[in-house]
């Protein structure tokens, strides 16, 4: 009985996504290369051709370093597929810092904006852009309408685009849009990190990372580390980010089940 | 084998020729100074002779690869007479320290062979050539080395010896183009020479029959102008990086809008797109009568790269450059870059920026991965308060930033980096103007770069700033 009702879930989820997506192409997906983020998204990992959202806390929310690092991280792999578009408020970005990410500071192109309009409409220009596959921008906020509009700049050369929620400094931000069409949220921050037994100073860098939302996923809570960050590998590992600790799995059916899920 | 392609005057005179071995050479005269031949430089120099030689006739050619024909026919009087004209001529070489002979004559194979074999100055007379040219060698006929050589082997040694032999038998003996070069020198036959042709300007120009001043108008002048010059860029193979259209109002002012492109360019629809939001700020006042376009910066621009396959070139200028140009174009110059590595071990100026596309390839170093640097770096770093520190050379254990205090949990360091002394004055330089870079991570995950400015026992305590951010 569990079975057929399974089968039948899985079924209409599949209906469901296909009205989604409408007629739009499959972009395919960029994997994290672990099972349980992977199953969480849609697709089994994080889809291209669509627009992410990154947000910070407290303090982050200002200075957006960790979401800029994962942000980053994240791409690194889009971003040697081809260019790479950056753009920013205030040019406080620093390409050594990626370069020891494993990010090619060589492949991004970095634009400095104005004021918040102007950089939704550089992020549009840049994503339809064909050669362009990953594009940053750093925003307050992004309502529906121009949430939508970076939906179809995003369809129509296939980029990825990463939407950095930052606030001005010392700003009160915004209220935030009721919704959004990012096809994922994910909430970053720093998590302290774990040196290998016996050794002095910093491990490599660590993540709190939440997936909020996920279109056609289940959100999740996890600690990532950063592979090889830092060292004369970076940059040629093919996910850049490990997972190091699942945190608050709200799953509510069997871990077996959640198999056959990922494999429909 | 080394030869000598050319002599100074002194060589000469020491018994040196040219096409001589240079070992040879120097086993004749052991302090001889050399120096490689430059063919390309040499050919360089004399198309910029050439050029300056316009201030004496409209009519140069250039004569490869040391020598130069003017036509000086109808300019002469202008310095009165030939002999004035070949002393200014002679005065202002002469000002350049450049070694010449010159001659003047009817032809352009007569005044070769004077300058070259005559007595410098020569001026022939109108129809005074042969007398002239009779005592002269006969590879004054700028013949090709192996065919003088021939004539002088046969005895003839003049060219008025040459001169007396009837025509059949010599043309059949030497050769037609013989012949023809005796004839050239003569004035029997006319020579073509290659006379220097100055660039045309890359502008196009369009005149209307009624002075336009409204917007769509504008644009559609634009988009034509625009299309106008592309038009004989593509035809020609070349492509400019910067364009500006002027246009020519009723009142004799002309307002310009300039655009400029990252690669070289000649994509009509897609410069006049870069014009379109700067037509707005175009007064056409009372009309425009002509609007111009000008090319600057044009460089040979390979053909067009038709679409068969979509490699990464045909992205670049497919895709890429055209965003690139809006952006440069409508947020500044100054606002679309591209980092590079610069060699300096001072953080701020560790980052060069490059134009986005088109910059030359450095052989600067990459930045060392393996050294852990922010990915936030303030412009200016933030001054710290409160900070412990528990030894002079250790990391602070809580410090005060924006308001909210950070204990520390794991630190490493110090990294010096010490002030760029060789480029300061000498008096500024100091052992106290270092900085000692801590990584620090607080509690909460939170990791900082930090700097303690100066040494302990200095004057006054050492400050902390925080200098950026990582992950």
């Amino acid at each position: 009985m569990s079975d057929f009702r399974a089968k039948r879930i899985a079924a209409l989820a599949a209906k469901i996504a296909a009205i989604e997506s409408g007629a739009r192409p499959d972009k395919g997906v960029l994997p994290f290369g672990d099972v349980s983020l992977d199953g969480r998204l849609a697709g089994g990992g994080l889809p291209l051709g669509r627009w992410h959202e990154i947000v910070g806390e407290g303090l982050e929310a200002e200075t957006s370093a960790a979401p800029a690092a994962f942000a980053a991280l994240m791409a690194a792999p889009l971003a040697r597929r081809g260019e790479a578009v950056w753009v920013l408020r205030r040019d406080d970005l620093w390409a050594p810092g990626l370069a020891g990410l494993g990010f090619p500071p060589e492949r991004l192109i970095q634009v400095c904006v104005r004021d918040e309009d102007e950089a939704l409409a550089v992020m549009e220009d840049a994503l339809s852009t064909v050669g362009v596959s990953a594009v940053f921008a750093e925003v307050e906020a992004v309502d529906l309408t121009a949430g939508r509009r970076l939906q179809l700049a995003c369809e129509r050369r296939g980029g990825t685009g990463f939407v950095l929620k930052r606030r001005p400094f010392g700003g009160t931000g915004r209220t935030e849009a009721a919704g959004s069409v990012s096809a994922t949220r994910w909430r970053v921050a720093s998590a302290p990190s774990a040196p290998p037994a016996g050794e002095f100073g910093l491990g490599p860098p660590r993540f709190h990372v939440a997936l909020e939302r996920s279109r056609g996923g289940r959100p999740g809570e996890w600690i990532l580390e950063a592979q090889a960050a830092y060292s004369w590998e970076a940059g040629d590992v093919a996910h850049p980010l490990r997972l190091v600790a699942d945190l608050g799995d709200r799953e509510l059916a069997p871990a077996s089940e959640r198999h056959v899920r990922h494999a429909a | 084998m080394r030869r000598l392609a050319a002599i100074s005057p002194e060589a000469a005179k020491l018994g040196l020729h040219v096409g001589q071995k240079a070992t040879d050479a120097m086993a004749l005269v052991p302090e001889l100074a050399t120096a490689d031949a430059e063919p390309e430089a040499d050919a360089k120099g004399l198309t910029e002779l050439v050029d300056w030689c316009v201030r004496f006739s409209p009519a140069v050619a250039a004569d490869r690869p040391d020598g130069l024909f003017l036509d000086i026919s109808g300019v002469a009087h202008l310095w009165g007479g030939e002999a004035e004209m070949l002393d200014d001529f002679r005065a202002r070489l002469a000002e350049n320290g450049l070694p010449f002979r010159l001659a003047i004559a009817d032809t352009p194979g007569a005044a070769w062979a004077l300058a070259h074999f005559g007595r410098d100055g020569t001026i022939a007379p109108p129809n005074g050539q042969p007398e002239l040219l009779k005592p002269l060698p006969p590879s004054a006929l700028r013949l090709d080395p192996e065919a003088a050589a021939q004539i002088e082997r046969l005895g003839l040694r003049r060219l008025g010896q040459l001169m007396d032999i009837p025509r059949a038998p010599l043309g059949r003996r030497f050769g037609a183009s013989t012949l023809e070069r005796l004839d050239q020198a003569l004035g029997r036959s006319a020579e073509a020479l290659a006379f220097r042709r100055p660039p045309t300007p890359w502008v196009a120009r369009l005149a209307f029959f009624e002075p336009i001043s409204a917007p769509e108008d504008m644009t559609r002048v634009t988009q034509d102008v625009t299309a106008k010059l592309c038009a004989r860029l593509e035809a020609e193979g070349h492509g400019g990086r910067r364009f500006e259209v002027a246009f020519h109002r009723v009142d004799g002012k002309a307002p310009s809008v300039a655009v400029g492109l990252s690669l070289p360019g000649r994509d009509a629809r897609r410069i006049a797109r870069l014009f379109q939001p700067k037509l707005e700020t175009v007064d056409p006042g009372f009309g425009i009568e002509s609007v111009t376009i000008a090319a600057y910066a044009v460089e040979p621009v390979s053909g067009r790269q038709v679409r068969l396959e979509a490699g990464l070139d045909a992205a670049v200028e497919d895709g890429l450059a055209p965003l690139v140009d809006r952006l440069t174009n409508r947020l500044g110059p100054c606002a679309v870059w591209r980092a590079a590595p610069f060699e300096s071990h001072v953080p701020e100026l560790a980052v060069a920026r490059d134009p986005a596309l088109g910059a030359e390839e450095t052989t600067v170093r990459p930045w060392d991965r393996e050294a852990p640097r922010p990915v936030r770096l303030f412009r200016r770093p933030e001054p710290l308060e409160q900070v412990v520190a528990l030894l002079p050379d250790d990391p602070p254990v809580q410090f005060r930033w924006r308001g909210r205090v950070h204990r520390v949990q794991r630190a490493e360091g110090p990294e010096r980096i010490g002030e760029e002394w060789w480029k300061g004055d000498v008096g500024d330089v100091s052992v106290g103007h270092v900085r000692d870079y801590y990584r620090v991570e607080d509690a909460e995950g939170g990791r900082f770069w930090l700097f303690r400015a100066g040494l302990y026992g200095g004057e006054g305590p050492p400050k902390w700033w925080l200098h950026g951010l990582f992950a």
